[in-house]
């Protein structure tokens, strides 16, 4: 049997090696290797011995996120639940976005009604004085 | 000449290896501190924004509402991001090629549904944790499928990223009222 390195027929076998192995990191960069039947197994095997090592790396990982949510800072990390910090962390991460939707409806705005090319010099050398 | 390739070759091949798991290291969150990498983005953003007002003046003036006005500023500051990411990461890369894939009809592949009794002995991972996961990867640009270590370095450092877009962007928001509202020139403003 052999596996070509096409497109169409990885497709399909990819969904079921999704279920063998670690995950669809594989899906996005379509190249399977060769020796596929070894793949499967090892896929399988490789399963179970990283989701009982895992769940350590997901707490250190989540931990590591807790440090970069600005409540965390604040309350000293007593928060260690990983659940509700993924919750913080999607919420934090909607929050940023409305700020930079409503900066960038400040600045188009202001670039509306400013029309001359001097002012935006004089920008530029303000920043790159401070 | 003997040339002793057997403990040479491995110690190469460690550090080749060492090497590759180095350079696959996350990348440093630090850089989106620095003082240098928000004036590079600042100074990108400008140019954008240049170029946005350029276009807007001429083309047709009346479909430059004022919303689709702010959806091209805030395109070009996340792309502007996404280039001083230098590709590093997956959000920046998604966010430069999905621009132009988002608006057209994605073909979207029925995703596949996890056989669970087959893996029901391995439930490291609660439901609850894989929902809210999920919901991260949707908010994360082109993290959807990623699993969870990856997806968790990938937040982070857009993250970072975001805080300093943030704090660019209201410099230059802050410069532009400023110049907008007196209009004497910047040297009588003074440092900012």
């Amino acid at each position: 049997m052999s596996y070509p390195h096409a497109f169409t027929p990885c497709r399909r076998r990819l969904s079921f090696e999704e279920i063998s192995t670690q995950g669809p990191l594989s899906i996005s960069y379509i190249a399977l290797p060769p020796s596929l039947p070894h793949h499967f197994e090892a896929g399988r095997k490789m399963s179970s011995r990283r989701s009982r090592i895992s769940e350590e790396e997901i707490n250190e990982l989540v931990s590591k996120l807790q440090s970069l949510l600005p409540e965390a800072r604040r309350r000293g990390s007593g928060r260690a639940s990983a659940s509700k910090l993924l919750k913080e962390t999607c919420n934090y991460i909607r929050k940023l976005n409305r700020e930079v939707d409503d900066l960038s409806n400040r600045l188009s705005a202001l670039m509306a009604t400013m029309d001359s090319d001097s002012a935006e010099a004089d920008i530029i050398r303000s920043l790159l004085r401070s | 000449m003997t040339i002793s390739n057997g403990d040479g070759d491995s110690a190469a091949k460690d550090g080749r290896r060492e090497r590759k798991r180095k350079r696959r290291a996350e990348p440093s969150l630090v850089k989106w501190k620095t003082e240098g990498e928000q004036k590079t983005y600042s100074s990108k953003l400008i140019e954008a924004l240049r170029r946005v007002r350029r276009s807007s003046a001429t083309g047709a003036a009346s479909a430059a509402t004022d919303h689709s006005r702010s959806r091209a500023v805030r395109e070009a500051a996340d792309r502007a991001l996404a280039a001083a990411a230098r590709g590093r990461t997956r959000w920046s890369r998604a966010i430069l090629c999905g621009r132009t894939l988002k608006r057209r009809v994605l073909p979207r592949a029925g995703r596949p549904k996890p056989v669970g009794p087959a893996r029901a002995a391995e439930r490291s991972k609660p439901p609850a944790l894989k929902t809210k996961a999920r919901v991260l990867g949707r908010l994360v640009p082109g993290c959807r499928k990623l699993p969870l270590p990856s997806l968790l370095e990938e937040v982070s450092d857009y993250i970072a990223a975001l805080e300093m877009q943030i704090r660019a962007m209201s410099v230059i928001a802050e410069a532009l009222s400023a110049v907008g509202g007196a209009p004497s020139p910047a040297q009588t403003e003074g440092p900012m």
